[in-house]
């Protein structure tokens, strides 16, 4: 099998209805009620090839979540095809899930009040895995995860670090070929996510999992996906490698001057009118930032330098983050 | 076979999990009974102002209620999902439950089975031995197959109507209040289905069938000849109420729209 | 004053946001009331009267208990608790209004909404169907207003109580369906007080229960005459007042307990 998820022309409708306000709307909601359809997701294709790690991203209500839950068979799609590992996930959902793994971040898949190794055990059996594939498969997640302390602890009595890397444990029980994460990272601190990030890094290699995550924290995705998916208002934006989104957005550095005196966007604006900039104030006092082009760099230091007395220079790669900020904002992907 | 053994597996746990609470159980127990407690009690209180009741004596009534006791606590331990809405509907639970390759149904009745419930079903026996050696009802070798017979077809009436409700949420975001109302509602199946007007008495046979969890099939035991038809009913119409439930059941997952993020 | 204004009319409008619930719940009603006509019916067959009431006042009983119920009933005796077990308690505390007032608020904003929306409709209804005996006395109508108005204080105090007990037991739910039956039983919904034997009455006299269905069903169908309204008013009184006694007491204790834990 080459292709892990073919879609194509995916599209999910919510019908919803508005309330009208105030006690009389209300009462006029009891009998009429004003529907409207919003399209969650809108005809989207993407394939996704076994093997790979993919980040799925977009801000909140872009659809991020509503493609995901098309994709492992719990939401039905209004129209279009989806084939995740060959099957259509809503029509064969039993034989279909045995084939992936899913972790919701926000959202428990262990039994809060038995122990860990207890949910395990019942995941195995629901699973139906052998002892011998769990021996040898779980053995050495339990053991890279560092969670063989925590299995005789109820859930409720774990520390969301500690939860977290379970849970990963658990959607693994019967070694899938897919994985499904769903912001996996929220709010963990900076080792556990480490740890977690190293592990996904690792399974992928040595099993050819697939994996797609979404996630906020674009560091995750920094580490781990080589091609991300964008998404914005149900539609996909951009579909690509991340260091081609690098490479065409983050082109250029963001310098940062501080002055030793008052100084004015205008003054700026004057002095590098013929230059590939970009001013915008900067955090602290007197201090700009210039969003320069490369072939302006060396232009725009020196003219700066030499007008002004300056305090401090630093010059910076432009972040991931920031780069998607700008892409949000415009709306598109060009180039 | 292999959901017979998963069914084993939950019930392991659950009962890893009650253990640890021993206490709850023990309360538990106890407001069950006091439960029970209320209906016969009313009908003590009834009996203490009439002698019968459209025809039946008191312990034809006591004896209904303990037969009813039987399938509502099979009900009760295994399809009580009264808060199916809240639960896995408004927190989004149904999303975990449909990654899973077990049907969904199954894994919600495992999850949210109470086999202290069953206790209740104890209670219900040694009422109906109670109500019948009074009335020296004469048994026969096969009346006990017809009874579990009877108690099976029961349950799956109570199931079916409840499982049927459950689905109401996978088309309306009601928060379901209908739910305890209809508790109260199957109550009226106990009590001698031609003391009501023609309306009701449909109702209670054909749309929410509850009269063949409490005196339809009791009648059969109470040697109620006119009943008998709808005594032999009763596995029937639990068979079609629970399959038609699966149905809704199934019709409803494709609706799910999944918990808001 | 204002915010529990506001309270009470938020809860109205979430009511009204759900109208599957509406519309169900009134068919129900008719239902309930229905079959216990017919089943009272078969109770009384022949009789004129049992206990001084006559098949009338039996079913008028009946209709206006359910009625009463749905203004009086509400579930935050289970909110408390739930909020209690989740930590939320602890935030409200920081809110500048007081927290059990609050959910009383949220009590009377549903018990107002089912009593215009649903109970209201649902009487209409039934009194079409059934032989209902309504007074045309407009001081009964009063004694009854002030005599419900007392059930639901009481009641909501026994829930606000229930829920703050829950905060010094482990179970919870064992607890508050035990609650429930008893009010089911020794209030008088399913079965007029006046029914039971003797001893069983006499002990009643003792608990709150009664003030909270008894009572003001028994004014309604006017079972109570003269001075036996007014002594059930002044029943439902004191037992509103002692009740807060023990609620103080336990609110206090617990949000020390709250504040030492920390939740």
């Amino acid at each position: 099998m080459v292709n892990a998820i073919e879609v194509e022309k995916l599209r999910k409708e919510f019908k919803s209805y508005s309330s009208r306000s105030g006690l009389m709307g209300a009462f006029r909601d009891l009998f009429t009620r004003n529907y409207k359809t919003i399209r969650a997701v809108n005809d989207i294709s993407f394939t996704v090839k076994q093997g790979e790690m993919v980040g799925y991203i977009g801000e909140n209500g872009a659809g991020k979540s509503t493609t995901i839950k098309m994709l492992t068979g719990i939401l039905t799609p209004t129209s279009g095809k989806v084939l995740v590992n060959g099957m259509n996930p809503h029509k064969e959902r039993e034989t279909f899930v045995q084939t992936i793994g899913v972790v919701f971040g926000q959202r428990s898949q262990l039994w809060w009040d038995i122990a860990v190794q207890e949910s395990f055990r019942l995941l195995k059996k629901v699973y139906r895995v052998s002892d011998q594939d769990y021996k040898e498969h779980m053995g050495h997640v339990i053991e890279t995860l560092d969670i063989g302390p925590l299995l005789d602890k109820p859930v409720r009595k774990l520390s969301l670090g500690q939860r977290m890397r379970c849970e990963l444990a658990a959607a693994l029980i019967h070694n899938p070929p897919l994985l499904f994460l769903d912001e996996p990272t929220i709010g963990l601190d900076v080792l556990v996510k480490l740890k977690i990030r190293e592990f996904l890094k690792e399974i992928n290699q040595k099993y050819n999992t697939t994996i797609l995550l979404t996630t906020h924290d674009i560091s995750d995705i920094e580490a781990l996906c080589e091609r991300v998916i964008m998404l914005d208002e149900g539609k996909i934006i951009y579909d690509g490698s991340l260091q081609h989104l690098k490479e065409n957005w983050g082109e250029g550095k963001q310098i940062q001057f501080t002055f030793s005196k008052e100084v004015t966007d205008g003054e700026l604006g004057a002095l590098t009118s013929d230059l590939q900039v970009e001013w915008r104030k900067g955090e602290q006092a007197n201090s700009w930032v210039a969003h320069v082009a490369p072939a302006s760099i060396s232009d725009v230091i020196n003219r700066v330098v030499t007008r002004y007395e300056i305090q401090d220079i630093n010059i910076h790669e432009i972040a991931t983050e920031e780069i998607i900020r700008n892409i949000y904002e415009e709306g598109a992907v060009h180039g | 076979m292999f959901y017979v053994s998963v069914f084993f597996q939950y019930m392991g746990q659950y009962m890893k999990t009650k253990l640890q609470y021993r206490a709850d159980l023990f309360v538990e127990f106890i407001s069950d009974l006091m439960f029970q407690a209320v209906n016969l009690i009313f009908i003590l209180v009834i009996f203490g102002h009439t002698s019968l009741l459209h025809g039946w004596t008191r312990d034809e009534m006591i004896f209904i209620y303990g037969f009813f006791l039987v399938p509502f606590a099979l009900f009760g331990a295994f399809f009580n999902i009264w808060d199916f809405n809240e639960r896995y509907i408004v927190r989004g639970e149904l999303d975990r439950v449909l990654t899973r390759p077990v049907h969904s149904l199954f894994q919600i009745v495992l999850e949210r089975m109470e086999l202290e419930s069953l206790l209740g079903g104890v209670t219900g026996i040694i009422i109906m031995m109670y109500a019948g050696s009074r009335l020296h009802l004469e048994l026969h070798w096969y009346d006990l197959f017809v009874f579990i017979l009877f108690v099976v077809g029961g349950m799956l009436v109570y199931a079916g109507v409840f499982i049927s409700l459950a689905t109401v949420s996978f088309w309306s975001d009601a928060r379901s209040s209908i739910m305890p109302m209809m508790y109260n509602i199957s109550n009226y199946g106990r009590y001698p289905i031609d003391i009501y007007n023609r309306v009701i008495r449909y109702v209670l046979t054909w749309v929410l069938p509850f009269a063949f969890v409490g005196v339809y099939p009791s009648a059969y035991f109470l040697g109620k000849k006119e009943w008998y038809i709808y005594s032999f009913l009763t596995p029937v119409v639990g068979i079609v109420f629970f399959v038609l439930a699966v149905f809704l059941w199934n019709a409803g997952v494709k609706r799910y729209r999944g918990a808001g993020n | 004053m204002d915010k529990y204004m506001e309270m009470i009319r938020i809860r109205f409008l979430m009511m009204l946001a759900y109208r599957t619930n509406y519309y169900t719940g009134i068919l129900i009603y008719c239902i309930n009331i229905g079959a216990y006509y017919f089943l009272w019916s078969a109770i009384y067959s022949g009789k004129s009267s049992i206990q001084g009431m006559s098949i009338e006042q039996m079913t008028t009983y009946v209709a206006v208990s359910w009625m009463a119920r749905a203004f009086y009933f509400n579930n935050i005796d289970r909110e408390i608790a739930m909020e209690i077990k989740e930590g939320k308690v602890a935030t409200e505390l920081i809110r500048p209004y007081s927290y059990l007032g609050m959910k009383t608020m949220q009590g009377l904003g549903e018990g107002i909404f089912r009593l215009l929306f649903l109970s209201l409709p649902g009487v209409v209804v039934t009194a079409l169907l059934f032989p209902l005996h309504f007074s045309m006395n407009i001081t009964t109508w009063m004694y009854f207003i002030l005599s419900i108005t007392l059930s639901f204080i009481i009641n909501s105090e026994l829930n606000l109580l229930a829920g703050v007990v829950t905060f010094f037991t482990l179970n919870n739910e064992g607890l508050l369906r035990a609650k429930r039956f008893i009010i089911d039983l020794f209030s008088g919904l399913i079965l007029p007080i006046s029914f039971y034997p003797d001893w069983a009455q006499q002990a009643m006299k003792y608990f709150p229960f009664q003030g909270i269905s008894y009572i003001p069903s028994m004014i309604f169908t006017e079972s109570f005459q003269g001075q036996a309204i007014i002594n059930g008013l002044m029943f439902q009184l004191i037992w509103s007042v002692i009740l807060l006694i023990p609620i103080q007491v336990l609110w206090k204790l617990a949000k020390k307990q709250l504040v030492i834990q920390g939740g």
